[in-house]
């Protein structure tokens, strides 16, 4: 049921992505980008495999039979790391990308590279 | 006695390890890395002869999932074309020496030289239908390097890229038949196999294996798909148009791979599926598919080829011409069922070898020492070099199919198998002997036209002519004799005195393209000594060859007219590619036009395309909720969307105040009357509610983000949306994910601001009909996800092979943690997290560099 709710909002944080990439101004672009990684984690922690407790033990490791996939959040908390440097990353490009063309505007820096 | 595994390894490996010590001999001996080279190729020579009176397969595990070995078999026709390979590669090598002085890029040369007869090697032993499509690539990548060789001019690139289309592109076909016969191996054979010969293989059990084919109605396609191969490789009409261009190559290439061993290959391969396609009983009037396939196809090249050969102006263009016409006559050979086609098709590959590689290496004395290959402007050479001369007039002889030089007793055999068919089946197929001779008329003319480069008058402009180097000289005088020899054996054979170690070796050659089962004789061959008609043939074709060779010049200028427009095989090609370059730049045009909404909308319609058709292909049907439960928080959800798609759209904030009270109104009323009228308890109602809320919230933040006003609203709200997130990684029992998400989304938001602080206020405008397109498109991108994650959600795999299960159990015995996630990040898989340390250092200091560059003024 929950997973439901779960396919139609990440549908719509897809789509929304998808829409903020198609705009014009870089910054948009960069949002789009990060609702898109956000969404992608989202879907990847639901479908962990295993339905349980928090992948946390007590005392030597009982119980280790009942915890929720703990494989899926490992590989999700690499993804949101890394997805923060890109971020980071691409914001300072839009900073470089300003201070170079004097512009954040996608048409006119494409047209640029066009004249080229 | 079988062979020695340990010497076929050492065999096939020997040339790959010299050819990667080849950079760093060079070092050492500089050009004379050529005579390294050769003492590679001696040693392989060697081995091979360590091979000989050895017989069978043997073979390693490569792959056992699939039942790829690396097996390799000895008989023959492998030791035939493995002698030649590291034979004639001695030859080929030590002639480099000498005639590649001062040239550019050696030592890749040397290395690929020898690459390629390692290459060879293994395509001649390779007995695994895999193995010999690996070795059989190998070979065609080495002489693409080589045909290549003088990277910078565009003949070159021309030549080698054509040469690669072709080969590679009938390697394929040829994979495709190999894979064919593997499937029909396990009807044929109860298990499926790749072995091509020794225990338990194809040929062993030729016989079934044609039984399946047959019955399956698959003998014509693998028949076809294997001749597409072969005739790829070894320059078959239409596809001969590469082997003429790979004359770009340095001329010591051209002799080794382009007339004496790789376009062997295809060759050996038609030898080698002889015995799988061709009954034991065939005879040459049975005329099986097999016979009408290959021996048209041989015959019709070698006549084609030959007359293209007549219309040569360039010596080493009539010498390539030459070798698809031989090649033809081999296939041919190979085609005509019974003991004669063996006895042509064998015999042939090595006469072939030792003339055409003669003739070649001749060429190459001639262009490095007269400075032309235009054969119009030489003539007279045999004053400036006498040696070669009479080097050159034994191998033309031979090729032309004089008795007594070697090229004339494999000829006489065709024309005698061309007969035996013609005749047992009568009527039209008088014409195959007929165009066997016609085809040969030719062969006659440029064979004579070659060798008079030596005679006649020296052009004035030639100037003087030098001797060529002895170790230019040498190799070509060697593989002379032995031409030579051949051609004495038939003279002795006339008197009953055969040479008896040649007789026994091509009789191996021809038991191994004989199948299973055919009647044996012993291999002899002498001048004929009573009037037959292949012998009448043999003389038809010298006398009119003969008669024709003073019309020389007009037969070459008659053919050269005749070549225009699409008469050409190149046309075809040329127009093809051609017409393709301008197709590929106007699509890369349109769909990478530096505009990233551009290529932002190919991938997402790629993407959205291509994943519905795969759920329409395979008929995915999307797992919809049946209970009206489900409908309630799935209404909820609606509602709330709605919502704030009328708040932050560009509505007043009365109409939107509206249209939120209804819709809640809306969803109170559906509730009420779940409870009610399904008596549903309000608990049951309940149960994921916070999860629900969160993600309902989520998407609220979501549609806020791409209606912001301005950049700083617009952050943050993608804060509340991450922050939503983070709670909703709590809610899923994944503390960790929560921990550091909250970490990142304050640090990305206080990076946001900083940057912002720096960029003007511009939010960029569009026209409502590009906004419709993106948001038809984004709608169909949001569809296909929503599609996929029910589908996903709804499957689940089969929960005894989960690796989660089994990292959650180790996680305290073996490493001692008892966060399971803490204990996979830095223990189980920490090799991933020391990548995901270097990508953010990566991305730290590419910020540093972006930012500190600039302040340093500098502006690129």
């Amino acid at each position: 049921m929950t997973e439901f709710v779960l396919a139609l909002v990440l549908g719509l944080l897809f789509a929304l992505g998808t829409f903020l990439v198609l705009r014009r101004d870089v910054v948009r672009v960069v949002w789009g980008v990060s609702i898109i990684s956000q969404a992608a984690n989202v879907y990847l922690v639901t479908m962990g495999l295993l339905d349980g407790t928090v992948p946390v033990l007590e005392g030597h490791g009982e119980g280790a039979g009942a915890v929720t996939d703990p494989l899926v959040q490992a590989l999700v908390l690499t993804a949101i790391v890394i997805g923060f440097g890109t971020t980071a990353f691409a914001l300072v490009l839009t900073y470089r990308v300003y201070e170079e063309h004097g512009t954040i505007d996608l048409l006119e820096l494409g047209g640029e590279t066009d004249g080229n | 006695m079988t062979p020695d595994l340990w010497v076929l390894l050492a065999l096939v490996g020997l040339p790959f390890l010299g050819a990667a010590a080849v950079p760093l001999v060079y070092r050492v001996l500089g050009e004379r890395t050529a005579y390294f080279a050769a003492l590679v190729a001696l040693a392989c020579l060697g081995l091979v002869g360590l091979l000989y009176g050895t017989e069978g397969a043997q073979s390693i595990d490569w792959i056992p999932a699939l039942g790829i070995e690396l097996r390799f078999y000895v008989d023959g026709l492998a030791l035939l074309i493995a002698t030649l390979a590291s034979g004639v590669g001695v030859c080929i090598l030590t002639y480099s020496g000498g005639y590649m002085h001062g040239e550019p890029g050696q030592p890749k040369y040397y290395a690929t030289l020898l690459a390629f007869m390692g290459s060879m090697l293994g395509v001649a032993l390779a007995a695994d239908l895999i193995t010999l499509f690996l070795f059989w690539e190998l070979t065609s990548l080495t002489s693409f390097l080589l045909i290549g060789h003088y990277t910078t001019e565009s003949s070159s690139q021309y030549a080698a890229r054509k040469s690669m289309l072709i080969t590679v592109a009938g390697g394929l076909f040829m994979l495709v038949g190999f894979v064919l016969l593997h499937a029909v191996s396990a009807d044929a054979l109860g298990t499926s196999t790749w072995a091509l010969a020794g225990e338990g293989s194809m040929l062993e059990n030729a016989g079934a294996m044609r039984a399946a084919l047959e019955s399956e109605g698959l003998l014509v396609v693998a028949l076809a798909l294997l001749g597409i191969g072969a005739a790829a490789k070894s320059a078959q009409v239409p596809l001969h148009i590469w082997l003429p261009n790979a004359m770009e190559a340095p001329t010591p290439v051209s002799a080794f791979l382009h007339s004496a061993t790789m376009v062997k290959a295809g060759v050996y391969l038609v030898g080698r599926f002889r015995p799988l396609f061709l009954p034991a009983d065939a005879h040459p009037g049975s005329l099986e598919l097999w016979t009408l396939g290959f021996a048209a196809l041989g015959l019709l090249t070698m006549t084609v080829t030959a007359i293209l050969a007549v219309a040569a102006t360039d010596i080493k263009e009539l010498l390539a011409y030459s070798t698809a016409s031989h090649l033809g006559l081999i296939i041919a050979g190979f085609g005509f069922a019974g003991h004669l086609g063996a006895e042509t098709g064998a015999f042939h590959i090595l006469n072939h070898a030792l003339f055409k590689a003669t003739l070649f290496l001749v060429a190459g004395i001639i262009a490095h020492e007269a400075g032309t290959r235009k054969i119009s402007e030489l003539g007279g050479l045999r004053e400036d070099l006498p040696i070669t001369a009479g080097i050159a007039a034994i191998a033309s002889l031979g090729m032309a199919g004089v008795p007594p030089f070697n090229g004339f007793y494999s000829k006489e055999f065709l024309f005698h198998a061309a007969w035996e068919t013609g005749a047992a089946s009568g009527g039209l197929y008088y014409l195959i002997p007929v165009v066997a001779v016609f085809g040969s008329v030719f062969t006659f003319l440029y064979s004579i036209r070659f060798l008079m480069l030596f005679f006649g008058e020296k052009p004035d402009e030639l100037g003087h002519v030098h001797s060529p180097p002895v170790s230019m000289l040498a190799p070509p005088a060697l593989l002379a004799t032995l031409a030579a020899v051949v051609g004495i054996g038939g003279i002795t054979g006339t008197f009953d005195v055969p040479l008896g170690p040649l007789e026994e070796f091509v009789g191996n050659v021809i038991h191994a393209v004989e199948p299973a089962g055919a009647e044996e004789t012993a291999f002899h061959y002498y001048l004929p000594t009573t009037v037959t008609p292949w012998a009448i043939m043999s003389g038809v074709t010298i006398v009119a060859g003969a008669a024709l060779y003073p019309q020389y010049g007009r037969l070459h200028d008659g053919i050269r007219s005749l070549l225009r427009g699409p008469v050409r095989a190149n046309w075809w090609y040329d127009t093809a590619t051609e017409e393709l370059n301008p197709t590929s730049t106007a699509v890369r045009d349109r769909v990478q036009n530096g505009l990233l909404r551009t290529y932002a909308t190919w991938v997402s319609a790629a993407f959205v395309v291509l994943t519905f058709s795969g759920y329409l292909a395979t008929n995915v049907g999307v797992p919809l909720p049946t209970e009206p439960a489900t409908y309630l928080p799935l209404a909820l959800t609606g509602v709330v969307l709605v919502a704030a798609v009328s708040v932050f759209g560009d509505v007043s904030l009365r109409t939107a105040t509206a249209v939120a009270s209804v819709l809640s109104l809306l969803a109170v009323g559906i509730f009420v009357w779940a409870i009610f009228g399904f008596g549903l308890a309000p608990g049951e109602l309940a149960t994921q509610p916070p999860v629900v809320f969160v993600l309902a919230l989520a998407a609220v933040a979501g549609i806020a983000v791409s209606r912001a006003p301005s950049h700083i609203a617009g952050v943050l709200t993608l804060s509340i949306l991450g922050f939503m997130v983070a709670i909703f990684y709590i809610l899923r029992d994944a503390p960790d994910l929560a921990l550091t998400q909250l970490v990142v989304e304050t640090l990305v938001l206080v990076i946001f601001l900083l940057v912002l602080d720096k960029l003007p206020a511009f939010y960029g405008g569009w026209n409502r009909g590009r906004m419709a397109r993106d948001g038809v498109l984004s709608l169909a991108v949001g569809a296909v996800v929503t599609t996929t994650v029910l589908v996903t959600t709804a499957a689940s795999p089969n929960e005894e092979s989960v690796i989660a299960r089994g990292l959650a159990e180790a996680s305290y015995p073996e490493a001692g943690g008892n966060n399971i996630v803490n204990v996979i990040l830095v223990d189980f898989r920490a090799f991933d997290t020391m990548g995901e340390i270097a990508v953010v250092s990566m991305a730290a200091l590419s910020i540093v560099t972006l930012i500190a560059l600039r302040e340093r003024g500098e502006t690129r």
